[in-house]
């Protein structure tokens, strides 16, 4: 159905007097997996959401919102797209108080750019995300998860204190405040936050931030092997709980961190160690790290960089350097038990490579060149023991037709299914993209 | 002899005559919270576990009778009262702490295990439960989820929302489902993030999977006193913007010492107008230098003194009296009404004399102790009860304090929660719309009209009238329902 089929006789078409795309080729970068919307809506302001959404929910448009479009990859294939709603050009300050520590920010502003803001007072948001001179803020919110540093800083949930949310039928709401505590109503923006777009689009978000530590130190140490390296990281994550972050990379992930920037680091499988503070603070957690891990028997030198921002972001990049048509896997579970499930995935893989393994968090990313629904599903079924979860973040069309890349919704999936129905009865949100079929 | 209805002897037959309490006398104690409302509850349960929760909630939904949780009955908002009678639904036998994973940092507890139970449980790990509420003593993991509990040490580590990973919630329909992760993987909504201060109105909590976080090796407590309480919080706000975190920042004024000094023996002095309790931690070296830091920011305002605790011992008494403040204010007066204002921090200054600029023309004694670095303010206006008229002018003071941090750019409850006692208020920060939006979230919960009824948002049907919601409606015709939408 296209967008003025659609309208009612007598009715205006669809988002009249918006900035709207229609031209077939200048769709083709609103393409989701196959699909491809009929039109697009760059929105420059509150309002033209409120319309867009309004307009597309008389007409029984499918909408999918887009920021960066840097975790579009994200999801299964949707059941139906008419209209992609573009928020990147909302991307004002709205209100900024260094000195309470919080910021307001439309939807479609970069990290980067949020970064750079920031950075004038001494100030910062630490959360990472790959591309984050293309991930918008309102993106970052609606995928919702942890980074590499989200031992220590959480997850975009954890940070965000107000939202200013436009609902599928046109109604703009807000959750929250511009406080960093608050319990005056239900907390809306959790809800939104991580929902994938699914319930209504994040216009505005307000965060509370953290102040730029005194010191900021990265070390890398070579290992012989991956094992070697994850072994290594573990013991630097329980011998220093004040780290800042804890990866182990393999030999091929360090490789391409390289090529992306990070010069700290050469092709070998390296534990990459990060701690903030005041700087003896930074060092003497760093050092206790260090004892560790010479004490699991890696024992080459530690090399340093002054270059931090440079180097982590090069790794956070790394989620999104997947080599060409290779499934991107994301594990989640218990740090402790990281090393069996390193061992389940090896044995079960064809070819993993890449491998990210944040030792502190609990995460692990690796990719393949190949994977099949069989090989998904037994693996799913042995980390289910090790509380692992596993979800897709990138594959070929043909393998999500065949696999669920969210894996089973659990025991929530009943009040999953309620609050899309309360929140988007027409399913006119990413129809079909996130858990369980919403 | 009271004869026991239809819902009784159900109860009783579900969970046992010792776990039921429905005798007039007997109820008591349950018409209270730590607010000056009060609800009529007609029978109270005591579940021993997830089933009997379960059986209790379809047991009352049969007989359309509503449920209202309780934990300690701690709570400052009137969340665990009985607003249209019922069943209470009490959690306090339910309060194992289940398994302490120390290399995973979590901890299983069941909602009746007492906050402070847990922190020590996690002591003995080289751990620490950060959400460290001033009733810790007494308030409960659930409660504590109900309202997103905060306290001194959420300043640097976030309150109860940042720390509760998983919960096994059993909802308004009697269904129970775990929602949640260890490590916050599982795909789907944040029913977590919903369900934690949701005020008890959405289901019951039966089991939390909680974060533990490691402990500083380090620790400093300053005490700093000023002669006036303006020159303590433009320290507070100078502290905060120097980019340092303290681990807490706490402002207790003259009045709270005046009533904590001769029960306590802190070591506040009496004829100080503020002092503040500020703490660091972390690594040794980070604490030297860093308290050497905060210590010349709090030199900037002109204290009398700062000093340092020096021990473990001393440390922990400075503590009590922050702590202990609310129980020691029944010293000065047998009532209090106290707030949860919040406001971005840079207007605490303003705020407070506000405060006591309403306080001194309602002719009410205010005493005020407060989570200064998070602009969480607990005014607490002192009365008597029995005076005629004390406790109008109370609510009305009340009212204007919550509107001066509204206009502030603030909220009307930082930790505490709306509850029965803010629930008329919330419409100065929330428009319809938003309001409506939280209750199809609620509504995605079940059947929640009967679940703990009357709370959150302005009073809905068959509310009755709690104590000062007519104070209430004559605040709100004053400033306008619609003032700050």
């Amino acid at each position: 159905m296209s967008a003025s089929d659609a309208a009612s006789p007598g009715q205006p078409p669809p988002f009249e007097g918006l900035d709207t795309i229609s031209e077939p080729v200048r769709l083709a970068r609103y393409a989701v997996d196959d699909s491809l919307p009929t039109s697009a809506v760059l929105a420059t302001g509150i309002s033209d959401v409120e319309r867009a959404m309004a307009d597309a929910s008389a007409a029984g448009l499918a909408v999918i919102p887009h920021g960066g479009r840097t975790m579009q990859c994200l999801g299964m294939p949707p059941q139906r797209y008419d209209t992609a709603l573009d928020l990147s050009r909302l991307n004002r300050v709205v209100d900024y108080e260094p000195e309470d520590f919080t910021i307001t920010v439309q939807a479609g502003m970069t990290l980067s750019t949020l970064q750079q803001q920031l950075a004038i007072n001494g100030q910062l948001l630490p959360l990472d995300h790959p591309h984050f001179e293309q991930a918008t803020l309102g993106g970052l919110a609606a995928v919702g998860r942890g980074g590499l540093r989200r031992n220590s800083f959480g997850g975009p949930r954890d940070w965000l204190i107000g939202m200013r949310m436009v609902q599928a039928d046109g109604t703009a709401i807000k959750a929250g405040g511009k406080v960093v505590k608050n319990v005056s109503g239900y907390d809306l923006a959790k809800l939104f936050s991580g929902s994938l777009g699914t319930l209504g689009i994040i216009v505005e978000l307000t965060f509370k931030l953290r102040p730029q530590p005194a010191s900021d130190q990265i070390i890398a140490i070579g290992a012989p092997t991956l094992d070697d390296a994850q072994r290594a990281a573990r013991a630097a994550a329980n011998a220093a709980p004040f780290l800042n972050g804890c990866i182990a990379l393999s030999a091929d992930a360090a490789a391409e961190a390289r090529a992306l920037g990070a010069r700290l680091l050469q092709d070998e499988p390296t534990i990459v160690l990060r701690a903030n503070g005041l700087e003896s603070a930074a060092t003497e957690v760093l050092s206790h790290a260090l004892s560790a891990i010479r004490e699991v028997g890696v024992d080459r030198p530690e090399r340093r960089t002054s270059e931090i921002v440079e180097t982590w972001q090069a790794i956070a990049d790394l989620e999104l350097q997947t080599p060409n048509e290779h499934v991107r896997l994301r594990l989640g579970l218990p740090p402790a038990k990281l090393v069996q499930a390193q061992v389940l995935l090896d044995g079960h893989l064809n070819n993993p490579a890449q491998w990210i393994i944040a030792a502190d968090s609990g995460l692990l990313f690796v990719s393949t060149p190949r994977v099949d629904a069989d090989t998904i599903a037994r693996l799913r079924r042995e980390l289910g023991p090790l509380r692992g979860r596993l979800t897709i973040e990138s594959a070929p069309p043909e393998l999500k037709s065949s696999v669920d890349i969210w894996g089973p919704a659990g025991a929530g999936a009943r009040l999953m299914h309620n609050i899309k129905a309360q929140f988007d009865p027409q399913t006119a949100l990413n129809p079909g993209r996130f858990v369980d079929g919403i | 002899m009271k004869t026991p209805t239809a819902l009784v002897l159900e109860l009783i037959e579900a969970i046992g005559e010792d776990a039921v309490v429905w005798h007039d006398e007997d109820l008591l104690v349950y018409e209270y919270d730590g607010t000056i409302d009060r609800g009529n509850p007609d029978v109270i349960a005591l579940p021993a576990d997830t089933d009997d929760v379960s059986a209790l909630i379809r047991i009352a939904n049969k007989h359309g009778a509503s449920v209202t949780p309780r934990g300690a009955g701690t709570g400052l908002s009137g969340g665990a009262l009985a607003a249209k009678g019922g069943v209470i639904i009490g959690m306090n036998r339910m309060r194992r702490i289940l398994s302490v994973d120390a290399e995973n940092k979590t901890a299983l507890v069941q909602p009746g295990v007492v906050n402070l139970d847990l922190g020590l449980e996690a002591e003995r790990h080289g751990l620490a439960y950060a959400p460290d509420p001033s009733s810790q003593r007494a308030c409960t993991i659930g409660g504590n989820i109900a309202e997103n509990a905060g306290g001194p040490h959420t300043l640097a580590w976030g309150t109860t929302t940042n720390h509760v990973l998983a919960v096994e919630l059993v909802t308004a329909d009697g269904e129970v489902q775990w929602i949640g992760h260890d490590t916050r993987d599982e795909p789907g909504y944040d029913l977590v993030g919903c369900v934690v201060g949701s005020e008890g109105t959405v289901g019951i909590v039966t089991q939390a999977l909680v974060r533990l976080v490691p402990r500083p090796s380090a620790v400093r407590t300053m005490l700093a006193v000023y002669d006036s309480v303006r020159d303590a919080s433009n320290a507070v706000s100078a502290v905060v913007a120097s980019g340092i975190v303290p681990a807490a920042l706490e402002m207790i004024d003259k009045m709270t010492i005046a009533a904590v000094e001769p029960v306590l023996n802190t070591g506040f002095p009496l004829d100080a107008e503020a002092v503040l309790l500020v703490e660091v931690d972390g690594p040794e070296s980070q604490v030297e230098a860093e308290g050497a830091r905060v210590e010349s920011i709090l030199r900037r305002f002109e204290p009398r003194e700062v000093r340092s605790a020096t021990d473990h011992e001393e440390r922990e008494h400075l503590w009590a009296g922050r702590k202990g403040a609310i129980g020691a204010l029944g010293q000065i007066m047998p009532n209090y009404y106290l707030l949860d204002g919040v406001v971005p921090r840079t207007k605490l200054p303003d705020v407070l004399d506000a405060v006591y600029e309403i306080a001194e023309r309602y002719r009410l004694p205010v005493a005020n102790m407060f989570h200064a670095g998070d602009g969480n303010l607990h005014p607490c206006l002192l009365f008597d009860e029995r005076e005629p008229g004390a406790t109008a002018r109370v609510l009305d003071a009340g009212g204007e304090i919550m509107r001066v941090c509204v206009d502030a750019g603030g909220a009307i409850t930082g930790e505490h929660g709306v509850g029965l006692e803010k629930r008329d208020y919330l419409p100065w920060i929330f428009s319809e719309a938003d309001m409506d939006a939280m209750k199809s979230l609620r509504a995605a919960f079940g059947p929640t009209e009967n679940f703990n009824p009357c709370k959150i948002f302005p009073a809905g049907h068959g509310c009755g009238e709690a104590g000062h919601q007519h104070h209430a409606q004559q605040q709100i015709a004053k400033f306008g329902p619609k003032a700050f939408v």
